[in-house]
């Protein structure tokens, strides 16, 4: 297991070295030179020179991007031009509210997809079944801004039973910063004051986000259950008498659950893109809404810095997930 | 035949078909079948933000802008960069994954590692990066779109192509002295068309998805494109009053998606029987 | 007996578990756009006057509407008889929120970090062309001009005085201290900035200064604490308002939402006659624009009736000079244009004639998050299609545009945005709109260049009397206006929901009523 653990994180390094280099060219042929940008609203055509000499964008991108990553390998991945605060402060500020939102609607997800695909599953050709079956096909075809601007009126507005936006209403102080999840450090530190007012804000949000990710999950359960039930070995067991649920329980999900693990992987992609809209509309202050800003202000380094964050948990998710699986399943751990 | 038979009993098979049809005349016949195709860029400010009624099934928009005119216009943006960017992806991509599951050493090597690269980051961001460098534009967007898109494809001619060439009529034709090339673009490649198939009508839907995305975040589609993403995000600072404005472009953009879904799902489980998830 | 105890325990838990902040604290949620970063020179755009105006405090300050100048840290002024030297005299006793003394020299480090610092607050000096700036005496400031320049009274305001001793250990290298100011405070003014919880441009919390020079006898029950959220769209905006998420929103409120919230018992639209004029920009160094016929038609073509009228239902007042008409040095009887296709289309055929390229594809850049912008820029579009014009839409940011404006060639064809009364002087506007020294820099995008006009504007600059400058505006605007320059739309009447429990909001259109210190709660 650790031979296949240190090889695939040894896969994984060229991979982000091709990504940084990919970030870089993109980011470097914008036409918004940020010189401009840097030297503010009312310099001089020579101040900008000046500054562009000073930050060195006028020598040959290649160097540039080895001077880049000279500074990365030191720990340095520069300043936002915007916020003037280091990127790495900016960010580690932002990454916990959409770590918090991102397993929130994961945990929706699984919690609510798996039980349902099963029930689903169990119910073949039921009621039950068809209007699942809608669900999955039909939960990926919504438009997530079009779903959070209707939950937004129905529950915020309208119902008025949740909050509009942000991760605690303006009022509430945030916990203690122990990691930065609000709902885990609140309830750690014993706040349950906090607790429950961040609950509240994180509802929409995470039900936004998780839609698409809780019907796929519903879908592969259901049809990873159906084929499982559809095997000899089932079948035998049932005609022997074991009882339905322990059936289903014990040995189908087990098996079923491999297809829906390797999703989970997949899903976190796109449940990262998914953020980026989720945040906007409901003003979660994470790195989707960050990134955005980023790109829209042509804040370079903030840019560089945000993708090799989302490629290297990408990655580590990815590199858990196939662990996971080699756990759940030692055929596939063998082939490891 | 017999598939096509086949594909006609499923009934959720069918309706996506029927929509996906439906979509394509509509999106071909739009400025005929709309009531007031100019309404695509001409503004009428007097008659803005007026409800549904027998002139305007879907009422008028901020500009006085007939919605339902706009909504079959929409369907062209929506249609075309489908159509534009799963076939720049597959031109793109397909070749690619065949070049890297048959070939070995270096060409098959760096590509699947320049495809692992563009696959590390969330697509959606990658070309929102592209869209803002190459400037916001429906246009720029379809490209952006193309260049994030075609690595889905590659890695899945790259498994089918893997997993062909040690077949045994693969043999058989490299015995027979026949081009690599032959073996990969008139053999390979017709028995890796189903997942292909079925990804790229998936990948219809998916795509109008992200374009609306886009257009929402206005890096797409641009004032005054009647693309339904646009038109929702224009739309937001009207409701809840005129509700109308939001929902119905929100609506066609499900339903399209819908349709590409469940068209994608039928064909699965007809011509890829080990793809065939249980019904 | 039993009870009472369950009845102490029912108690104590209670206290327990509802334990939080524990007497009453003033608090307000702010729903205004929040700056890019809080250090006071480094910006200078509407966002930044929330903390330029509370956190921080000038030698002058304007205060209501008409603004009029009020002394603040200086208790008063003399300028010399040639308009070269002006005195500030400073109050005694003054102190930053740090408890540091405030002294003449702080205003002099002040001044060199903004000059130093170079960004969008060093404008108006430049333009002043001060020579020096020392004190004399530790009340004393005093700015020595190159050359008399009538409007520098009215540019006092927009130096905010920062504390050295506070910003010196942390300065890095060159950076003048930016890398800590841009997320702590150094002032003397009505408010602190609280670093902790700190998000850029997300969330920021001030807390009130106790010991402000100018003390809290106006306003028996301050605000302690500001929550500054940001929210990023203009409808979650108006929606938290109405539910009472937020206390006060941004001055940008649409005129459609405007019905809405007069229904809301808990909101109260405020309505304020400003001086913020509504401008669309067009390139003059590029062809077609440098063809002043070809220009006359564009400001034929906008249909100002009825952005005014029913976009904007009324709510904004036509203005077709280049500078807001409730000011002194507005020509009165220039008429501008009107809304008129046929006048249009014979002034663009006069100058396809004369060989310009009126059919090329024009982009017109508007602001993505100003929804007003967009709209202007659709109706027009609309419009010039019908004479057979191609222009074509550009979504774009304010940060993006502004540094394009830099040279003529990456200048946008034309763009949207609006023109804010920075200080209250023609200067801010016509000034620094008109004069073609003022080339590269985002007010002066339109590369307008006319040597009388300059002289004009130049002799204005440097003569004291207002009569006079009045007269050398008004002639300056008319010959603009008939250059067709830019097409100038409307000033605004500005628009900002605010909830019914805020009292004391006072408007001055320099900083759109954001002056913390006067608000209170009931």
């Amino acid at each position: 297991m650790l031979r296949f653990l240190v090889r695939r994180v040894l896969l994984v390094l060229p991979v982000l070295f091709g990504l940084l280099v990919l970030t870089f060219i993109l980011v470097r042929i914008v036409p918004n030179d940020p010189s401009a940008a840097l030297a503010g609203q009312n310099a001089t055509p020579q101040q900008i020179t000046e500054i562009r000499a000073k930050y060195g964008f006028d020598r040959p991108l290649i160097i540039q991007f080895f001077v880049y990553l000279k500074q990365v390998a030191q720990g340095d991945f520069g300043t936002s031009i915007q916020s003037g605060r280091p990127v790495v402060t900016d960010i580690g500020q932002r990454l916990p509210a959409t770590l918090e939102l991102t397993f929130a609607a994961l945990g929706l997800g699984v919690f609510l997809g798996v039980p349902l695909g099963t029930l689903a599953a169990v119910r073949h050709n039921r009621m039950l079944d068809h209007v699942v079956r809608f669900f999955t096909v039909g939960g990926i075809a919504i438009a997530s801004f079009w779903l959070a601007i209707m939950l937004q009126l129905l529950f915020a507005m309208q119902l008025d039973v949740l909050p509009l936006r942000g991760r605690l209403s303006a009022i509430m102080d945030a916990p203690p910063t122990i990691t930065g999840l609000y709902l885990f450090d609140s309830l750690v530190t014993g706040r349950f004051d906090i607790f429950w007012n961040a609950l509240h804000h994180i509802t929409l949000p995470a039900i936004t986000l998780s839609f698409g990710s809780l019907a796929t999950i519903t879908r592969f359960t259901r049809s990873g259950v159906l084929e499982t039930l559809q095997k000899e070995y089932v079948q035998y067991e049932t005609a022997v008498g074991y009882p339905r649920w322990l059936l289903v329980s014990v040995y189908v999900l087990r098996n079923s659950v491999v297809a829906t693990v390797t999703q989970i992987g997949l899903l976190f992609g796109a449940l990262l893109a998914g953020s980026i809209v989720v945040e906007a509309i409901y003003d979660w202050p994470g790195i989707g809404s960050y990134a955005v800003l980023a790109i829209f202000t042509s804040d370079y380094k903030a840019i560089l810095a945000m993708t090799l964050l989302v490629g290297v948990i990408y990655a580590a998710v990815n590199i858990l997930v196939d662990v996971i699986h080699g756990v759940i399943d030692p055929r596939v751990a063998e082939q490891m | 035949m017999l598939l096509f038979r086949r594909f006609l009993r499923d009934i959720s098979a069918v309706i996506g078909l029927v929509i996906v049809l439906a979509t394509i005349v509509v999106a071909i016949f739009a400025p005929w079948l709309a009531p007031k195709p100019l309404d695509a860029h001409e503004s009428h400010p007097v008659e803005r933000l007026q409800g549904p009624s027998r002139e305007a099934p879907f009422g008028t928009d901020n500009l006085g802008r007939d919605v339902f005119s706009r909504v079959i216009l929409g369907s062209r943006a929506a249609l075309s960069v489908a159509l534009l960017v799963v076939s720049g992806s597959l031109l793109i991509g397909v070749p690619l994954g065949l070049l890297g599951g048959y070939g070995s050493g270096w060409t098959s090597e760096t590509i699947m590692r320049v495809t692992d690269v563009f696959l590390a980051v969330p697509q959606l961001i990658l070309a929102l990066a592209m869209a803002q460098l190459l400037g916001p534009s429906l246009k720029n967007a379809m490209l952006a779109l193309t260049l994030t898109y075609w690595p889905f494809f590659t890695r899945i001619v790259y498994a089918e192509t893997r997993r062909l060439k040690t077949s045994v009529f693969v043999e058989a034709l490299q015995g027979l002295n026949a081009s690599s090339f032959r073996i990969m673009f008139a053999h390979i490649l017709p028995n890796a068309a189903p997942p292909i198939i079925v990804r790229a009508t998936i990948g219809m839907g998916f795509t109008i998805l992200t374009a609306a995305v886009l257009g929402f975040l206005g890096m797409g589609a641009t004032p005054p494109d009647p693309e339904w993403g646009l038109a929702v995000a224009e739309s937001r600072q009207y409701l809840p009053e005129a509700w109308w404005f939001a929902t119905f472009p929100g609506l066609a953009i499900f339903l399209v998606v819908f349709g590409f879904n469940l068209l994608g799902d039928g064909l699965r489980d007809v011509i890829d029987p080990r793809l065939r998830r249980s019904r | 007996m039993r009870t009472r105890s369950w009845l102490v325990l029912a108690l104590a838990l209670a206290v327990a578990l509802g334990a939080g902040p524990a007497h009453a604290q003033s608090v307000m949620v702010w729903g205004d756009n929040l700056p890019a970063n809080v250090d006071p020179h480094a910006l200078y755009d509407v966002p930044s006057s929330f903390i330029q105006l509370n956190v921080y405090d000038n030698l002058y300050r304007y205060e209501g509407n008409p603004p009029l100048l009020k002394p603040w840290l200086a208790e008063s002024y003399t300028a010399s008889k040639d308009g070269k030297t002006w005195e500030f005299k400073l109050r005694k006793g003054l102190t930053f929120a740090s408890g540091d003394p405030l002294a003449a020299e702080d205003v002099v480090y002040s001044y060199k970090r903004v000059m130093s610092m170079n960004k969008a607050a060093a404008g108006p000096f430049k333009a002043a062309k001060i020579a020096s700036v020392t004190a004399p005496d530790a009340n004393t400031v005093r700015f020595a001009l190159e050359a008399p320049y009538a409007p520098f009274l009215s540019i006092v305001p927009v130096l905010t005085v920062v504390n050295k001793k506070q910003i010196d250990p942390h300065v890095k290298g060159d950076d003048l201290g930016f890398g800590w100011l841009s997320s702590n405070s150094a002032g003397s003014g009505a408010y602190v900035v609280d670093p902790s919880g700190y998000i850029p441009q997300k969330q920021l919390d001030l807390k009130r200064n106790p010991q402000h020079f100018a003390g809290w006898g106006h306003n028996p029950k301050p605000i302690d604490v500001v929550k500054a959220r940001d929210i990023a769209e203009t409808a979650t905006r108006v929606n938290a308002l109405i539910k009472g998420e937020i206390d006060i929103g941004d001055s940008y409120l649409p005129t459609d939402q405007v019905a809405r919230l007069q229904k809301e018992k808990g909101v109260v639209v405020q309505r304020n006659e400003s001086m913020r004029i509504f401008v669309i920009r067009m390139n003059n160094s590029k062809p077609p624009f440098d063809n002043v016929n070809f220009r006359r038609c564009m400001s034929y073509a906008f249909n100002y009736g009825d952005f005014i009228g029913v976009i904007l239902k009324n709510f904004a007042e036509r203005n077709p000079a280049p500078m807001p008409k409730n000011l002194w040095g507005y020509p009165k009887d220039v008429k501008g244009y009107d809304f008129d296709l046929k006048k249009a289309q014979a002034e663009c055929d006069k100058a396809k004639a004369a060989g310009a390229p009126i059919n090329r594809e024009i982009k017109l850049h508007y602001q993505a998050q100003l929804d007003q912008t967009r709209q202007a820029g659709q109706l027009f579009q609309s419009d010039l299609k019908k004479i057979g014009l191609n222009v074509s839409l550009v979504t774009d940011t304010w940060p993006n545009m502004t540094a394009a404006t830099a040279k003529p060639e990456t200048s946008p064809d034309m763009w949207i945005h609006w023109v804010s009364a920075y200080f209250i002087d023609p200067e801010n506007w016509i000034g620094t709109m008109y004069d073609s020294q003022f080339h590269g820099t985002w007010k002066a995008s339109s590369y307008y260049k006319n040597a009388k006009v300059d002289e004009l504007l130049r002799a204005a600059r440097a003569i004291p009397e207002q009569k006079e400058r009045t007269r050398l505006y008004a002639e300056a605007a008319k010959q603009i206006v008939e250059d067709a320059a830019d097409i100038w739309v409307y000033n605004t009447v500005e628009l900002r929901g605010v909830s019914a429990r805020v009292k004391g909001f006072k408007f001055s259109p320099v900083g759109s009523g954001n002056e913390l210190r006067w608000m209170h709660l009931e």
